[in-house]
């Protein structure tokens, strides 16, 4: 049975995304999706704007092989004209590879992708955030796309897909360990409001301003590389920059950071950005809708009382 | 055993030398550069060379033009992989591959590495500096037929099988696979040397061969089109808040924000 689109996530919140961008390619119903998951997740993203949602009987983490094969099941299936996978490591691999295979072009993260005829049309940032190129190829096509790009279209979708089960295959390389990475339980890439924190920070222990100041917001605390690779005050998972997350906050307060292009190309799609830094001279204020020449360890004690105040906490 | 590899080496456009002609990326006359985790990709070449013995071979394919001007550039890119300690250079160098696509390129370097044979170990780097496409390594597997490792942070051999840590969003996941395969390493495998003098200076011995397709014996392949490469211009408001205090700065920034709607309701 032919389907137009077959989209692929490892995570239910994944899905959401993607049926995002099934509605707006206008694929409502001709669309199959792939969840690398168990019943039990599926049925938390089982949207109406996919025909049928696989799943994994049994779930369990799949290596890109086994992701690979199952992708191969289902493109036999179904000869869809687009294949999209939302941007994890594992389904970009997997998804390179079953390009490979069947010849396709394929448009690694994606920020549009478009569909008329058997033409598919994608936009990329590039060049480190700093380009955007447009390419064009004739369908069949892959690409991947982060699926926080289309949560608004996602908004108040019917659940209503088919469950179909699909039994993993068998893995081609041996996994002999696994160690999952310390989380705390921040979401950077969806966060409305994101504090960040440079080298102007003296200590550790002084970041704290920033978390309450985050607080205060309802938002999160991200930092530029320093603070995390060299110095190590906060996880991975808080770094903001092309190796790192992606913010598209709707404010995003860069305290401290002087403004390295691999930082601010991760930052492009913040609504406002406010730079808060004592030189005057540093290239964040050039990147900034808003500035504050100031010293942060005056200057932030002032500002959270201020907004203490205004807020009514 | 004596240790065959080969490293995937790109000569990219540097990000952080945009050339515009007015919205437009004018890549003609941006410099090119060893794309950063191709230089990690060598140094764990390398660094398996000086631990089990054997040679390190570059391969490479040129995808930005123009051709006959970037030749020079080009041949420093490459010699800087073999003053690392690559022993010797292979290069694709076609009209047919510019610019660039992973669906053409991924091809024309798989011929390659068939016809040269042999290779116990391809690595590359997670992704290039310029393009980020993070494809080639699981295409150039795919075509060749062997295991893929993507990602991978930490990499040992032995007898026969490869054995890494693949940096994953969530966990390290510890895989091993059976020679030869193919294994995409991130900027965290190891700190890439930089050579001395001594070393760039022997690398001039060192032999770099050019391949046209047709020395492949393979046609020109598809590859989608470039349509335009733009400059993002974000444009922002850069107003400098100016102030007698700071209380007043504070208060200021805090209007602004209201004004702009980004302020969470009192």
């Amino acid at each position: 049975m032919a389907a137009r689109v077959l989209v692929a996530a490892e995570k239910p919140e994944q899905l959401q995304g993607l049926a995002g961008l099934v509605k707006a390619l206008g694929a409502e119903g001709e669309a199959v999706a792939l969840l690398a998951a168990g019943r039990e997740e599926a049925e938390k993203a089982a949207y109406s704007v996919f025909k049928t949602l696989y799943y994994v009987e049994g779930g369990g983490r799949l290596q890109p092989c086994q992701l690979h094969e199952l992708l191969e099941g289902l493109y036999a299936e179904h000869s869809p004209v687009l294949v999209v996978g939302a941007a994890t490591k594992n389904l970009t691999d997997a998804l390179a590879r079953l390009s490979a295979r069947h010849n396709l072009p394929m448009f690694t993260e994606a920020v549009s992708i478009q569909l008329s005829g058997d033409e598919v049309t994608a936009v990329r940032q590039v060049l480190g955030g700093r380009a955007r190129a447009r390419l064009a190829a004739k369908a069949p096509a892959a690409a991947t796309v982060n699926p926080a790009v289309y949560a608004e279209q996602a908004q108040g979708l019917a659940a209503g897909a088919e469950l179909a089960g699909l039994r993993a295959p068998a893995a081609v390389l041996e996994e002999t360990g696994y160690e999952p990475k310390k989380r705390e339980a921040v979401d950077l890439e969806s966060a409305e409001v994101v504090v960040g924190v440079g080298r102007g920070f003296r200590r550790k222990e002084d970041l704290a301003m920033a978390e309450e100041l985050a607080q205060l917001l309802g938002g999160v605390v991200g930092a530029s590389r320093p603070i995390v690779a060299d110095y190590g005050w906060l996880s991975e998972d808080r770094w903001i920059g092309i190796s790192g997350k992606k913010i598209r906050p709707k404010v995003y307060i860069a305290i401290g950071i002087s403004g390295a292009p691999q930082h601010m190309a991760a930052t492009v799609d913040s609504k406002i950005i406010v730079a808060i830094n004592k030189d005057k001279n540093a290239p964040i204020f050039q990147y900034a809708d808003y500035g504050v020449v100031a010293d942060l360890y005056q200057f932030l004690p002032v500002l959270i009382k201020k907004l203490r105040e205004r807020l009514g906490k | 055993m004596a240790l065959n590899i080969a490293v995937l080496v790109k000569a990219s456009l540097d990000p952080n030398m945009i050339r515009t002609r007015g919205d437009d990326v004018d890549t003609d006359s941006m410099p090119l550069a060893m794309s950063e985790y191709d230089k990690n990709a060598v140094e764990a070449g390398v660094q398996l060379k000086e631990k089990h013995g054997g040679r390190v071979v570059v391969v490479s394919a040129l995808t930005w033009g123009p051709l006959a001007k970037r030749q020079r550039e080009y041949e420093q890119v490459i010699r800087e992989a073999l003053a690392m300690g690559a022993d010797e250079a292979h290069v694709v160098v076609d009209e047919a591959l510019v610019p660039g696509d992973p669906l053409a390129t991924s091809k024309a370097l798989a011929a390659l590495l068939e016809k040269l044979g042999g290779f116990d170990l391809v690595i590359t780097g997670e992704a290039s500096m310029d393009m980020i496409s993070s494809q080639l390594g699981a295409r150039i597997a795919a075509l060749l037929g062997v295991p893929f490792i993507s990602y991978a942070r930490r990499l040992e051999l032995g007898d026969g099988v490869v054995t890494a840590v693949r940096d994953l969003e969530d966990g390290y996941s510890t895989v091993r696979a059976k020679l030869p395969a193919v294994v995409s390493v991130t900027g965290e495998a190891n700190k890439p040397r930089i050579p001395t003098l001594i070393q760039i200076r022997r690398a001039f011995r060192k032999p770099i061969k050019k391949y046209s397709l047709a020395d492949l014996g393979i046609e020109a392949p598809s590859k989608p089109r470039l349509e335009e490469l733009k400059v993002i211009q974000v444009k922002r408001k850069n107003i400098i808040i100016e102030a007698e205090n700071l209380e007043q700065a504070a208060e200021k920034l805090i209007e602004a924000l209201e004004r702009e709607g980004v302020l969470p309701k009192a």
